[in-house]
């Protein structure tokens, strides 16, 4: 395979511009990360403290095999919602590797709120447990809840995707035979309760562990009944008498030792086996990225920069160089496992659509899981596009994407718009794993284009009503609507809603793809399958 | 969660790994590698850390292992984290009076159902030509006594048991 | 020369000293009989004798120690003398009256010697009249007055059991208001060891070095010494490491120390073997004690002097005559001993026991290893901690230490803590190579016994690692690509 000869130029003034532009962006998300995860009112540390608890954080290092990375997933939700008040939606969750096994990590953090679930807990878990399901990845929860948060009930509580869909995903897990354990180190209530009564194996912690549909103050309201918490659903009572806790354990390390011992005892399943080799480290120091990405989203840079820097020898073979070339795609490899990749660059047309469409199809064949690099603004329009039927062919595109069987996993590098958005695995599109670098931008249009079209409309009634705008009033009309729609169209806006899996500083991507991709080979590849095409 | 060896009564925790050409090896802060041990023949071995090779002897005596390098001999006690975090903290164990070295019981100058306080002489025991007094650590109420004047015990065997009736 | 009159010789002794008389008796053509307790069954004596006899009681010590028992093993094997090795009945004269009444050859001193000599007031007294000198004492011929008298010896003072010896039941006391607790504590020991509870305090000399001197003496009356050893490397009064000839003397005083000990014996009328220990300090030097046997460290005369001490032992218990004068003793080069003991001088000597795993002893010239144990055997604290001596022959004391170092680091024993490298860092101690030891070295160099505070213990965590199963299995069930990331976090 041929190695790619970077263009870029590392002493440019443009370059390192671009390059402080970026590692900017990418110390603002450290740093956002690194008060999502650790900052937190004294009161709250000290409580935990007050009840021999462990900060979750800690929990999980000790959970984890040492020496082995944890990928964590989303931890960024919530952080525009809820006014900042419930970093990472209460909830931690990651790929790690307990006692050698790659297992899907859920923890309750009980020093936000309590560990309470808001609707974005409730996301974040059912997310969580969907990757489980889709990667038939085991599960470790580590619950501390104290429950739904009430007032938000109507955001959490009665739909299809909502917290009901974390115990039927739980059912399912159980019953395509990927095992959950669950340790009660904190309380267990009402719908927390079935957390561990749903895992194949739980254990509760003496003294702080305790599981019940409901706690004290209700059952005192609901029938008199006066109860201590250890009566009600304390470690000893669970273990000895209800039989809902299949370990009793002395502490918080205790539990852990015997989940561990639990995960050491699953058996290991034979991963999908896909064309692989020794892995090779890329030839180009991925930090080069951070001058390479523009620092104005609307300038147009080749996707093959990118490649280049994240996969192995930094090595490409290029499908159909000559033909579609706003879609770049091509095989290369990643920690040794064969990928075929998909990069816009620049407007999806016609014959890109088809190149991508057919270039599925061969990786779908010969099971080669597909990297989708987004930096798309839509499908060209106009008479003359359309004459040649590129809505027909974007369908083929959208055909393809959504049928195919090899693991599909999709990183926005810089902006996802329009129907591009869907064509290259959107989060509808279920690709398994979906990431965001700290620039970019989702959204249905790009800001500009979609505040012009919305000054249009609101200037068109003001007309109506008989009204004439001077540009000064039309500024004034532009601007707010900007704003709105630069913010929710924001990296940080998309991974505090969970539309994608977090958002990566672009020197981790190789890492987190290697961790992803390993992962996503637990489930079989099936053989490939598709709708009709529209020829 | 790390692995934990005790040695001469300190704990050390350490993880392994492994790495390109053995094993990596992490103790505190402290990162070897890589480390690799090749076994000659029983007990005997070659172990290389950090590119240096020396032999080594060793015998390995259920969590027991005791090695024997460049003229040391180290006992190190594998701690299974199941059964010494099961132990930690358990409250029982500080009901416990623990023999602090091999020996047999002198005189035992109490009897079961007596009260003791914290400092009281339980039993005189004798190792080798020492005699030492085996005192209470805390208040409670003889539960029982485990081992008959003249009888001998092992380091660490549990001598005498409290229980906190009565108080 | 003349056939000796004996044919089987009963042991009544175990570990090493059992092992050392045998190898003996066979180089003389002799049978050997060894009797031993249940808990020794395993020990390379009993398997090397040519009859072992099973022996019991109360305690394991106690069976060693039930002189009707020892006596019928002895006919039991038709043994026709009886060799008592040290410890145990090796001092008792109504033992050596009791054998000789049995028609078997007690090989040692006569039980009128013992009694003069091995009761350590009436030595003290004889030896005095004899004119030799003696550190000033006082005893307990009236228990009222005993503690009252006991002060007027003055601090520093030293608390003994009137019997026995090895450092059982001896207290230093530098303040007189410990004393009634040290003569209390003394003679509860005291009682229990030797039965006998009669207790005897003397001026404790500062600094002393502890010298003696091997004597032999035959039924003809003749005396001769085989120089001195020099044991003042203690702990607790227990000797560890001991040398010939002593660093400390002069020849001069050699001389002196040497036909001193001669002298003693020589107005004792001692016969057999035996050692007349001294208190060398400020230069002079004065009778502490005499030993009526065979001692732990007569190996390092041994070695100097070529002589086998237990085959001159049982030479004279058959009344021959010595086969050599005193001019044809000649001491050459420096011999060492280490005592290896199954003890952690890291935790303040505290015994230690386990099961021999793996045993390994250094051979090379000049190394003679006496050992009672074997891979296997399991160490109890049933009897004393000695498990072998490594005893090394140079032309050199600086040679001699070396040498010891380098085969005690050699030396391989797991499974039961013993106090070598204690013995390896005394050997290179600067104080010790430059031969600056008294008694209490050992106390006044803590760090040699504690050993090193941060010692670097990086390859045994590693080897123990690596023979751990779950750490092993943990770190292999990594997969490839997590082990390569390392503990990556995004």
């Amino acid at each position: 395979m041929q190695r790619i000869a970077s263009a870029a130029d590392v002493k440019s003034h443009d370059f390192c511009l671009n390059e402080l532009h970026n590692k900017r962006l990418a110390a603002e998300l450290k740093e956002r990360q690194r008060a999502a995860r650790f900052n937190r009112p004294e009161r709250d540390l000290e409580r935990l403290r007050r009840q021999n608890k462990l900060f979750v954080r800690d929990r999980i290092e000790a959970l984890l095999d040492p020496e082995t990375p944890f990928l964590e997933l989303s931890t960024l939700a919530a952080n525009k919602a809820y006014d900042g008040e419930v970093p990472g939606a209460a909830q931690v969750v990651g790929i790690g590797i307990v006692s050698g096994r790659e297992v899907i990590v859920h923890a309750d953090d009980a020093s936000v709120k309590g560990g309470a679930w808001y609707p974005l807990s409730v996301k974040k878990i059912v997310r969580a447990l969907d990757i489980a399901i889709e990667n038939r990845l085991p599960v470790v929860h580590l619950c501390d809840c104290a429950g739904g948060f009430l007032p938000l009930q109507a955001e959490f509580f009665a739909d299809r995707y909502y917290a009901g869909r974390i115990f039927r995903n739980q059912s399912i897990l159980s019953k395509m035979g990927v095992p959950q354990v669950a340790i009660a180190m904190g309380h267990c209530t009402a719908g927390g309760a079935y957390v561990p009564a749903l895992s194949d194996y739980n254990i509760i912690v003496e003294g702080t562990g305790a599981i019940f549909l409901g706690g004290p103050p209700v059952v005192k309201a609901a029938t008199g009944e006066t109860v201590s918490v250890e009566e009600l659903g304390g470690a000893h009572m669970h273990t000895s008498v209800s039989g809902t806790s299949d370990y009793f354990a002395h502490s918080e390390m205790h539990a852990i030792a015997i989940a561990r011992d639990i995960v050491a005892r699953f058996n290991r399943v034979t991963k999908a086996s896909i064309n692989r080799v020794a892995p090779e480290p890329p030839a180009y120091d991925a930090s080069e990225l951070y001058g390479i990405l523009p620092r104005d989203p609307r300038v147009q840079f080749d996707m093959r920069e990118i490649i280049a820097r994240l996969v192995d020898g930094s090595r490409f073979h290029e499908y159909q160089p000559r033909y579609g070339e706003s879609l770049v795609c091509g095989f290369a490899r990643l920690y040794g496992y064969q990928i075929g990749l998909i990069a816009n660059n620049g407007a999806l047309l016609s014959d890109s659509a088809l190149k991508g469409a057919h270039f599925i199809q061969l990786c779908d064949k010969n099971r080669t899981p597909l990297l989708f690099l987004q930096n798309i603004t839509g499908f060209m329009v106009g008479r003359e596009y359309e004459r040649r039927g590129i809505t027909k062919d974007g369908a083929k595109l959208i055909m393809a994407v959504s049928g195919a069987s090899v693991p599909k996993f999709t990183v926005i590098c810089n902006r996802s718009h329009g129907a591009g958005t869907f064509a290259m695995a959107g989060r509808a599109f279920d690709p398994r794993f979906m990431f965001s670098w700290p620039q970019s931008q989702i959204s249905a249009m790009g800001a500009e284009q979609a505040a012009g079209v919305l000054t249009h409309v609101k200037a068109r009634q003001l007309a109506r009503a008989g009204g004439r705008l001077s540009e000064q009033d039309l500024a004034a009309i532009r601007e707010p609507i900007v704003e709105e729609y630069r913010e929710r169209s924001s990296a940080y806006y998309a991974t505090s809603e969970i539309w994608d899996d977090g958002i990566l500083d672009p020197v981790d991507t190789r890492n987190a793809l290697a961790i992803v991709l390993s992962a996503s080979l637990n489930t079989p590849i099936e053989r490939p399958r598709y709708g009709v095409f529209r020829l | 969660m790390k692995h934990s060896f005790e040695v001469d009564g300190v704990d050390y925790q350490l993880s392994l790994s492994r790495c390109q050409q053995g094993y990596r090896l992490r103790l505190c802060n402290k990162v070897i590698a890589p480390v690799a041990l090749s076994q000659q023949a029983e007990g005997c071995g070659v172990l290389t850390i950090a590119g240096e090779s020396e032999p080594v002897r060793f015998a390995i005596d259920g969590e027991v292992i005791h090695v024997h390098i460049r003229g040391r001999t180290r006992i190190l006690h594998y701690r299974d984290p199941l059964r010494t975090l099961a132990c930690a903290n358990n409250e029982a164990d500080h009901l416990l009076t623990r023999a602090p070295m091999p020996g047999l019981v002198v005189t035992t100058s109490v009897s079961p159902g007596q009260s003791v306080s914290a400092g009281t002489a339980l039993m005189k025991i004798e190792s080798m030509k020492l005699e030492t007094i085996i005192r209470s650590s805390r208040d409670g109420v003889i539960d029982r006594i485990h081992f008959n004047e003249g009888e001998s015990f092992e380091r660490g065997a549990v001598l005498v048991t409290l229980s906190d009736e009565g108080r | 020369m003349r056939k000796l009159p004996f044919q089987t010789i009963l042991i009544a002794n175990r570990g090493e000293i059992a092992v050392r008389i045998i190898k003996t008796l066979r180089g003389l053509g002799l049978r050997s009989a060894v009797v031993y307790h249940d808990a020794d069954a395993g020990t390379p004596a009993v398997a090397m004798a040519d009859t072992a006899i099973a022996i019991s009681g109360r305690t394991p010590i106690a069976a060693y120690l039930d002189i009707p028992q020892i006596i019928a093993a002895a006919h039991k094997a038709s043994a026709d003398a009886l060799h008592p090795g040290y410890g145990f009945l090796s001092e008792n004269a109504e033992f050596a009256r009791a054998v000789t009444k049995a028609g078997i050859a007690f090989i040692g001193p006569t039980p009128e010697s013992i009694e003069l000599m091995g009761d350590k007031i009436r030595a003290r007294n004889f030896v005095q009249r004899n004119g030799f000198a003696v550190a000033p004492s006082i005893e307990e011929d009236d228990p009222a007055t005993f503690t009252f008298r006991a002060r007027t010896v003055g601090v520093p003072l030293l608390v003994k059991p009137s019997a026995g010896g090895g450092g059982k039941g001896m207290r230093i006391v530098r303040d007189l208001a410990n004393l009634e607790d040290a003569i209390a504590q003394a003679r509860s020991e005291a009682q229990r060891y030797f039965g006998d509870g009669r207790l005897y305090v003397e001026r404790y000399v500062e600094n002393p070095r502890h010298i003696e001197v091997q004597v032999l003496g035959d039924s003809f009356g003749n005396v001769v010494h085989l120089f001195e050893r020099e044991c003042s490397v203690q702990r607790r009064f227990q000797k560890v490491i001991e040398e010939a000839p002593s660093p400390a003397l002069s020849p001069e005083l050699r001389r002196r120390v040497c036909e001193a000990a001669a002298g003693i014996a020589r107005a004792a009328k001692y016969q057999n073997a035996g050692t007349v220990e001294f208190i060398y300090g400020g230069g002079e030097f004065y009778f502490l004690e005499m030993n009526t046997r065979l001692q732990v460290e007569h190996s390092v005369t041994e070695m100097i002097t070529g002589i086998d001490l237990v085959a001159q032992q049982i030479y004279v218990a058959a009344g021959r005559e010595l086969g050599f004068s005193q001019s044809d003793i000649v001491s050459k080069g420096h011999a060492i001993e280490a005592r290896l003991y199954a003890e952690a001088p890291e935790r303040g000597y505290v015994p230690t026991t386990g099961k021999v795993l793996v045993l390994e002893y250094p051979d090379g010239d000049g190394i003679r290893i006496d050992s009672g144990v074997v891979q296997g055997q399991q160490i109890t604290t049933a009897f004393d901690p000695m498990l072998a001596k490594i005893i090394v022959h140079s032309p050199t004391r600086n040679e001699a230490a070396l040498k010891a170092h380098r085969a005690i680091g050699e030396l391989v024993l797991l499974g039961c803590e013993t106090n070598a490298h204690f013995l390896t860092r005394i050997l290179r101690d600067e104080a010790f190579l430059s031969g600056h030891v008294h008694t209490g070295y050992l106390e006044e160099n803590p760090h040699i016994a504690s050993g090193e505070a941060a010692s670097d213990l990086s390859a045994f965590l590693a080897t123990a690692a690596l023979l751990t199963r779950p750490v092993r299995e943990s770190a292999d069930a990594v997969p490839e690509l997590h082990a390569a990331l390392g503990s990556w976090r995004n």
